[in-house]
């Protein structure tokens, strides 16, 4: 009998649009932190064939196949899009280069692409590369690139729960396979960031928080850092179907915040930088405060304090919260968290 | 567990010493406890007694079926806040085959304002989760409604809502659920549409309960009133070759019993042949009732105010209910005396190609009126064969078996028709009973309607003294709803007729309740 669950997350799916293969799928630029200093950090997508995963089953809350070619991108074509890449990155010292998969998946992005894209890299002067990847690909043979930056792997663990991955994920992840990633990156040389989901649906706001805490710290021991990703809707997928629904709402930035707070002491940084902040489908709170949380997250995550705001939005978040036990599913009444105030009008 | 009330396909329970429907953690000695696990559903508490509620539905599509979420006990609808109408009157449409009568239907953290609908469509338990943030949020619920108050709190709130399922539940013990209904779906864009969604569902599912009914604006999608017009459809005129007679309505029901009519059937009396005229009342929203019908419920039980004016919305009723009548075949000519819309109808009349005299009376009681119908009528049977009073009555019961019993009714025909109208009987097998409206069946009438394959409720051996109860029931043959007449049957014997008082599963699933208000014994 097929997984009612996998038929929901297929379900939501539809066909990418067309997209040109020889542009990347974005470039930015975003402050980071490089051995304590604050540097200017050059970001990539590349486009590629997209994750396996995605392809099979996929994740309940994952929209990047919306920017995969299904047929998959010739090595030439990579190469097209690393020239781009590479004018993007001049004078960085730090990169992070994207797919919509696994940067170490050989099938999705050819070994001999990566080692020359690795060594270009080198040879332009950035010092250390962020690459993403599904655990399973995390593997030292993946990894031989010869001359290359600091290698720092992101892993997305989402959570330490089995429940939480089998029944709101959808992602086969086992407990030994993300440390074997983690011990396997690391004798590679490579640094390890694991990614945590705040509020995977079907949660509520009070298990999201208790389940994102409790997956930080399980993974502190075998990680270098952590990163605290607000569930954000994206499009065609099951996230998106509940959020439309009613089901479902993007969690509040007070929670992205008690989450740092009470993961203060687990070892390793965390912190958030919320993909869609302050939007309706990103994690958002009433509409007065979003900047300041923001603004403030951004600051705790280029090494400064806790984020803080006063805002009586805050009362509305805990109760809530005390409500976590009960209720059912991850919605909330629509407006709430205006405090069923109309917009600012005008 | 025991069922109190229906109405609609919504249950008044009587529950360890409780009444559903009720709103968990605002009724008193309620509450939701968390469980123990990340998933685990939790625990309902009511006083004393724990009821465990099914697991989260994590993972779940909840616009899929099987919608319900099952715990030995507890039935949980999840997303009966959000759904889309439509999917969410599907889902209650679905409810009593996937959860049974035995387990609670509970809806989560739906709106206050949602309740009463919610109610009258079969759920059993609420929770008081929104009305606490809405308390915390500044707003106190009144009659249903959010009111913005800086005082309110989740506390206060919570005792607004005891008082607001208070409410629903006397209303749906007295049978005027619906009325609470249609009130709050008045000025809630979100009700207005769930009952406009659920109209077919409580048409053929829903319990027929013989309340009045005080007329609105959306009586006119009331189930009583919709399957009236409905029933139309099966009825014919006692005779052939009629003169088609429409009188206003009174306010005193049933019509025959008003000052008005009375006057109206002295004058009638005194012409020839008067007894080949055939008086239909002309009323707001049930359209047209043949005075055959006028003691059936609801035609004897309603109440709506008149004025004199008739919108669009009626007239297209009309055109429809005469569209059932079909006045060209069944009538030799028409005359129309029914005051203020007498013109509206005339043309309607017209329309359909039928020979139609106006009394053109302003106020069709006083004298110049009576006077007017007088030799209108008088002017329209010249012409018109004679009817005997024996015709007449056989052609009378047979128009209200039809609509009674609808194909069942033949087989109850072949008795002789004794009697003039209202006190008709038809031999042996049915007599006319105020209270039903109609046709009573005994016990041997059931037993005819049970041959021909009517309702018949299977009980197991006892002496039936009384009503029957549902502890005594062990299955159903046939189809019929909640209110409709049944035969009881003891081992392979028709044993009484009565009224069913819960739904055919219903009455199989409880062990406690009444489920055959007997009338008539063996």
């Amino acid at each position: 009998m097929a997984d009612v669950f996998a038929e929901f997350v297929n379900g939501a799916k539809q066909e990418p649009p067309a997209h040109p293969l020889d542009q990347p799928v974005a470039t930015w630029t975003e402050r980071e932190v490089l051995d304590g200093a604050e540097v200017e950090a050059g970001v990539a997508i590349l486009r590629t064939r997209g994750c396996y995963w995605s392809i099979r089953e996929g994740c309940a809350m994952c929209g990047y196949f919306n920017d995969t070619v299904p047929g998959g991108v010739s090595t030439e074509a990579l190469l097209a899009q690393w020239a781009q890449v590479m004018r993007h990155l001049d004078g960085k010292r730090y990169a992070k280069i994207y797919t919509s998969g696994s940067f170490l998946d050989p099938t999705e992005v050819p070994l001999d692409f990566a080692a020359q894209a690795m060594a270009e890299m080198h040879a332009a002067g950035v010092e250390k590369v962020l690459v993403e990847s599904l655990p399973e690909f995390v593997h030292a043979r993946h990894m031989d690139y010869g001359a290359a930056p600091a290698l720092e792997v992101a892993i997305g663990l989402e959570s330490a729960t089995p429940l939480v991955l089998d029944k709101c994920v959808n992602k086969r992840l086992k407990w030994d396979g993300f440390t074997r990633s983690c011990a396997n990156a690391r004798d590679a040389g490579a640094s390890v960031k694991a990614y945590v989901l705040l509020k995977p649906p079907f949660l509520n706001e009070a298990q999201a928080i208790d389940d994102a805490v409790a997956s930080v710290e399980r993974a502190a021991p075998h990680v270098d850092k952590v990163s605290i990703n607000p569930v954000n809707v994206q499009r065609h997928t099951v996230v998106e179907r509940l959020w439309k629904r009613g089901e479902w709402s993007a969690p509040w930035l007070w929670s992205v915040a008690e989450v740092l707070r009470r993961t203060a002491d687990c070892g390793v940084r965390v912190y958030s930088d919320p993909t869609g902040g302050g939007t309706q489908r990103g994690a958002h709170n009433c509409g007065t405060c979003d900047r300041t949380l923001l603004d403030g997250l951004t600051a705790h995550r280029l090494g400064g304090g806790m984020p803080a705001a006063a805002c009586d939005c805050r009362g509305r978040w805990k109760a809530l919260l005390a409500q976590g036990g009960v209720r059912r599913d991850g919605a909330e009444p629509h407006g709430y968290r205006r405090g069923f105030r109309a917009g600012r009008g005008f | 567990m025991e069922p109190l009330a229906h109405e609609g396909l919504g249950r008044l329970l009587e529950l360890h010493g409780r009444r559903t429907p009720l709103a968990l953690g605002a009724d008193a000695g309620t509450k939701l406890l968390p469980g123990k696990s990340l998933g685990d559903g939790g625990v309902l508490k009511l006083g004393r007694r724990k009821l465990a509620l099914p697991s989260q539905p994590l993972g779940r599509d909840t616009a899929q079926a099987p919608f319900l979420a099952l715990s030995d006990d507890v039935a949980v609808l999840d997303g009966a806040a959000a759904h889309h109408p439509r999917q969410l009157v599907e889902m209650l449409a679905a409810a009593r085959e996937e959860a049974g009568w035995r387990r609670l239907l509970y809806a989560p953290t739906v709106e206050p304002a949602g309740m009463p609908l919610l109610a009258y469509l079969g759920v059993d338990l609420f929770d008081s989760l929104t009305a606490e943030l809405r308390g915390v949020a500044g707003f106190r619920l009144e009659q249903g409604d959010w009111i913005p108050d800086a005082k309110a709190t989740a506390a206060s709130n919570r005792k607004a809502l005891a008082g607001w399922l208070a409410r629903i539940r006397s209303a749906l013990e007295q049978g005027r659920l619906r009325e609470l209904v249609e009130r709050t779906a008045l000025h809630n864009p979100r009700v207005t549409q769930l009952l406009h969604h659920s109209r077919d569902l409580l048409a053929t599912r829903g319990a027929r309960r013989a309340t009045g009914i005080r007329a609105g604006a959306l009586s006119f999608d009331h189930p009583a009133v919709n399957e009236w017009r409905r029933r139309l459809e099966r009825f014919a005129p006692p005779a052939e070759g009629m003169v088609l007679l429409l009188l206003p309505c009174s306010a005193r029901k049933p019509y025959h019993w008003s000052n008005s009519h009375r006057r109206f059937h002295r004058t009638l009396r005194s012409l020839n042949n008067w007894l080949a005229l055939h008086v239909v009342s002309v009323t707001s929203p049930l359209g047209l009732v043949p005075r055959e019908l006028e003691m059936l419920h609801p035609a004897a039980h309603y109440d709506v105010g008149v004025t004199g004016h008739w919108d669009a919305n009626e007239r297209e009723m009309f055109g429809r209910q005469l569209e059932r009548l079909r006045p060209e075949d069944n009538y030799k000519k028409a005359v129309v005396h029914a005051g203020s819309a007498s013109g509206m109808l005339a043309e309607l009349l017209r329309e359909r190609g039928v020979e139609v005299l106006e009394t053109g009376a302003e106020r069709p009681v006083s004298g110049a009126g009576l006077g007017a119908l007088g030799k209108a009528c008088r002017t329209a049977l010249r012409g018109v064969a004679s009817l005997s009073g024996r015709d007449r009555s056989c052609g009378e019961a047979t128009g209200l078996a039809q609509v009674q019993f609808g194909k069942l009714a033949a087989p109850l025909l072949t008795a002789p028709v004794q009697g003039r109208w209202p006190r008709l009987r038809l031999g042996e097998l049915a007599n006319f009973s105020p209270r039903i409206g109609g046709f009573a069946l005994t016990v041997r009438g059931a037993a005819t309607l049970a041959e021909a394959g009517g309702p018949v409720v299977e009980a197991t051996e006892f002496r039936l003294r009384g009503d029957l109860f549902a502890v005594g029931v062990t299955g159903t043959r046939g189809k019929f709803r909640n209110g409709d007449q049944v035969a009881v049957e003891q081992g392979g014997e028709i044993t009484a007729a009565g009224v069913a008082r819960m739904a055919p599963s219903e009455m199989v699933a409880m062990e406690r309740g009444l489920a055959v208000e007997v009338r008539n014994r063996g």
